[in-house]
């Protein structure tokens, strides 16, 4: 775990967010942590199902990457700088022999559009492929004289393609030369607290918080946020793209704290009807233990 | 002939032909918290995207990390994930816009706009501009929010600038715009957070511009920000017609009553029936309404607060306005919102207030009552509102009078209108008045409705 360099969270307005794709791969088929992506997917722009980087982080899922040092934060305002004329003539020349690399192989390669497309997709095109070929066969032999009088040429994209290129809005500031991604550095709740980057968790409850999603994730769980479910966090057996939740968890200040029967009628009469089971999880402060209880539905008469 | 059932990532073929519906809507409501996002069927393809169906989850994996099929399986999801996670922000420079962020202003100014998509969003501003001979002059120029802009930057719709003070002179292409290139990373890290921008604020406001609304801001940043007319804040039944209207009408059963008396249709045993402003207010209602002693409704004044000081702001005020995408919409002048959206964060906000609540819909405005739902067939064609026996009798023969004065008679009563009388447990559910709250909990969204019930009106006895 340690033998690994730590993951770069990028904290902004006390959030943390996690932008390089290898990192959002590395954190949650290693280290189980999902996150929430939030931003919008590049040419699927108009819909909310699947959303693309960042990766915002749940305070809970921060401070645990944090004491387990898997991962460290970074003020990312700060480390922002501005370029100088030198760094931005680098870019700038950079840029043009990209566009330059663009407009030669758009010349080269018109027509092989590198399509990425999902596997039926790409099948069924094939298979239209193969039948065009055959249909195509056919014809040919009976029309040759015709198609070879015929120029083989197509003027429209021709000229379009000398002045078009296609411009890369960066995601990552990592492309920059002047992003100075080891500035500013914290690699303790605490230092990130001294110096007003992070405030999370500063009450009990969010002590509890943090406590209990501890003791859920070393049981080889995965947690989402659980807002939707009615608890605090929604408890996977497995990566959640695959399975279902199992749990949904509340949290609970003390393991002696009371809670009203009404509670646990809703409580568990939603897990119920969800298919899942609700989990009150106790946090102990004193021992830093959380303990958890399940709650089903009976449904005797 | 079945090798290919024997590949863990197979399909049984009757699954194969998916001709890709769009996800129909009763199937995403159903178990809308816990979506099954299956990203294999989601990889980007430039020309078409089309959003697939959802793939189906296992309950748990097999003890022991799961079998070797279960793994597989969710490697396929997860690399399907990360791919399209990777997909970069690409746009072909003739449609590319771009634009200059200025920090200190919380503005950025969009120096190339191209697309429908600038038809709703961004607002002008004029800022004095030096000019090349050194005269000061004021240009109207396209600003945007850092909502407006930030959104276009993660959607690929737009470079962005950052302002910067170097002496770019030498620099070819850069001494145009005066600035450093921004990254999304870097326009989320600034932009969020000036100009009352939180990131729960942006996420709502993205989320709703996916979807095709239009959203602005509902007390305006600036004082040449469009602002949407105010709300007719007037109860509904005391809604004044138009002038002409209410003459029209007094005039018009005046008259009629006169022509009856030619045409046939007054009742020769009943000539002077007492007139309905006489008997108008004996009726049950109107008598258990005079016998209500105890104030009811919500025109009666909360009590005033006795302890605590109004001075913290409450975090319950409508923050957008929002237009439904088929609203014709002008940026520069705005209508009435379809719907104003208070944004709160799920982790920090308590639920509202009784007085919190109040305060929300005293500034929101009275809806109608709810029609009654159409009942449909289970093939979803709408049941005909009457049985098919009743044939419509012949109209009779209409005489001149008829023909010539029809717009001096009171409109006829409505012959929909018995059947489609709102329904008094419908229109309490929906209440007269609706505020919506989106709660954010760390990037998942839900919109709440609170709608203030007015059961005084709907007496039921």
């Amino acid at each position: 775990m340690s033998n690994d360099p730590p993951i770069h969270l990028r904290v902004a307005n006390k959030k943390a967010f996690v932008w390089d794709v290898e990192d959002i791969a590395t954190l949650r088929s290693k280290h189980r942590i999902c996150g929430v992506l939030t931003g919008t997917l590049p040419h699927l722009s108009q819909q909310n199902l699947f959303l693309g980087v960042p990766l915002v982080l749940l305070p809970e899922e921060v401070v645990l990457l944090v004491e387990n040092e898997i991962a460290v934060l970074l003020d990312d305002p700060k480390a922002h700088i501005q370029p100088s004329v030198i760094e931005l003539q680098k870019w700038r020349v950079k840029e043009k022999e990209l566009q330059q690399l663009q407009l030669s192989k758009v010349t080269t390669a018109l027509g092989t559009s590198p399509m990425m497309m999902s596997e039926e997709a790409i099948r069924k095109r094939k298979e239209r492929e193969a039948k065009k070929k055959a249909a195509a066969a056919a014809a040919a032999a009976a029309q040759l004289e015709i198609l070879l009088s015929v120029p083989s040429k197509d003027p429209a994209s021709a000229t379009s393609a000398d002045t078009q290129v296609t411009v890369i809005i960066p995601a990552s500031s990592r492309s920059f030369d002047w992003y100075n991604d080891s500035a500013s550095i914290y690699r303790t709740i605490d230092s990130a607290k001294a110096a007003e980057i992070w405030e999370y968790p500063s009450t009990l409850h969010e002590r509890a918080k943090c406590g209990v999603f501890r003791g859920l994730w070393e049981q080889g769980m995965y947690m989402g946020g659980g807002i939707k479910f009615g608890g605090d966090y929604l408890v996977y057996p497995g990566d959640p793209l695959r399975y279902h939740a199992h749990f949904s968890a509340t949290v609970l200040e003390s393991p002696t704290s009371s809670l009203t029967p009404m509670e646990i009628v809703a409580h568990g009469r939603l897990g119920t009807v969800t298919k899942k089971s609700h989990l009150l999880c106790g946090w102990d402060d004193t021992k830093k233990e959380a303990s958890f209880l399940s709650i089903e539905w009976a449904g005797f008469g | 002939m079945d090798d290919s059932l024997e590949q863990p990532d197979a399909k049984p073929p009757a699954m194969a032909p998916d001709n890709n519906p769009p996800e129909d809507g009763e199937e995403a409501s159903e178990d809308e918290g816990d979506v099954v996002l299956d990203w294999t069927k989601l990889l980007p393809s430039t020309a078409r995207p089309v959003i697939p169906r959802r793939g189906e989850k296992e309950f748990e994996p097999q003890p022991g990390g799961g079998s070797g099929l279960q793994l597989h399986v969710l490697d396929r999801s997860r690399n399907a994930m990360f791919d399209a996670l990777k997909a970069t922000r690409t746009i072909s420079s003739k449609a590319v816009s771009y634009a200059i962020w200025y920090p200190r202003l919380a503005r950025a100014h969009a120096t190339v706009s191209r697309g429908v998509i600038f038809s709703s969003i961004g607002h002008s501003v004029p800022r004095p501009v030096v000019t090349a001979d050194g005269v000061e002059k004021t240009h109207k120029r396209l600003e945007l929010l850092p909502e407006e802009a930030l959104y276009l930057i993660e959607r690929g719709s737009v470079f962005c600038w950052k302002e910067t003070d170097l002496n770019l002179a030498g620099v070819d292409d850069l001494e145009e715009v005066l600035g450093s290139p921004m990254s999304a990373q870097q326009a989320f890290s600034e932009m969020i957070g000036t100009e009352d921008l939180t990131l729960e604020r942006y996420q709502v406001y993205a989320y709703l511009k996916r979807l095709g609304y239009v959203v602005t801001r509902a007390s305006p940043p600036n004082s040449l920000y469009p602002r949407a007319p105010p709300f007719d804040l007037s109860p509904l039944n005391q809604r004044t017609a138009s002038v002409l209207g209410r003459i029209r009408t007094l005039f018009s059963s005046c008259f009629s009553r006169v022509i009856r008396l030619f045409t046939g249709g007054l009742n020769w045993w009943k000539p002077f029936r007492p007139s309905r402003w006489l008997i108008r207010d004996k009726n049950y209602s109107a008598v258990f309404r005079a016998l209500r002693f105890i104030p009811a409704g919500h025109s009666v004044p909360l009590l005033p607060t006795t302890a605590d000081s109004p001075v913290k702001q409450s975090p319950y005020r409508i923050f957008y306005n929002v237009y439904k995408p088929v609203t014709p919409f002008r940026k520069s002048e705005p209508g009435l919102p379809d719907y104003q959206i208070v944004v709160v964060n799920a982790r920090t906000t308590p639920m509202p207030s009784l007085r919190e609540l109040t305060d929300l819909f005293d500034i929101s405005p009275e809806m109608p009552p709810p029609l009654p739902r159409q009942r449909r067939t289970p093939q979803g064609t709408p049941l005909p509102l009457k049985p098919q026996k009743t044939v419509p009798p012949p109209p009779p023969p209409v005489s001149f009078i008829h023909r010539i004065l029809p717009w001096l008679r009171p409109p006829p009563p409505e012959s929909t209108t018995a059947s489609r009388r709102p329904h008094p447990f419908m229109a309490i559910k929906a209440g007269k008045k609706t505020v919506i709250v989106a709660v954010v909990d760390a990037g998942s969204t839900g919109f709440f409705r609170f709608g203030q019930g007015a059961f005084e009106e709907w007496a039921l006895f």
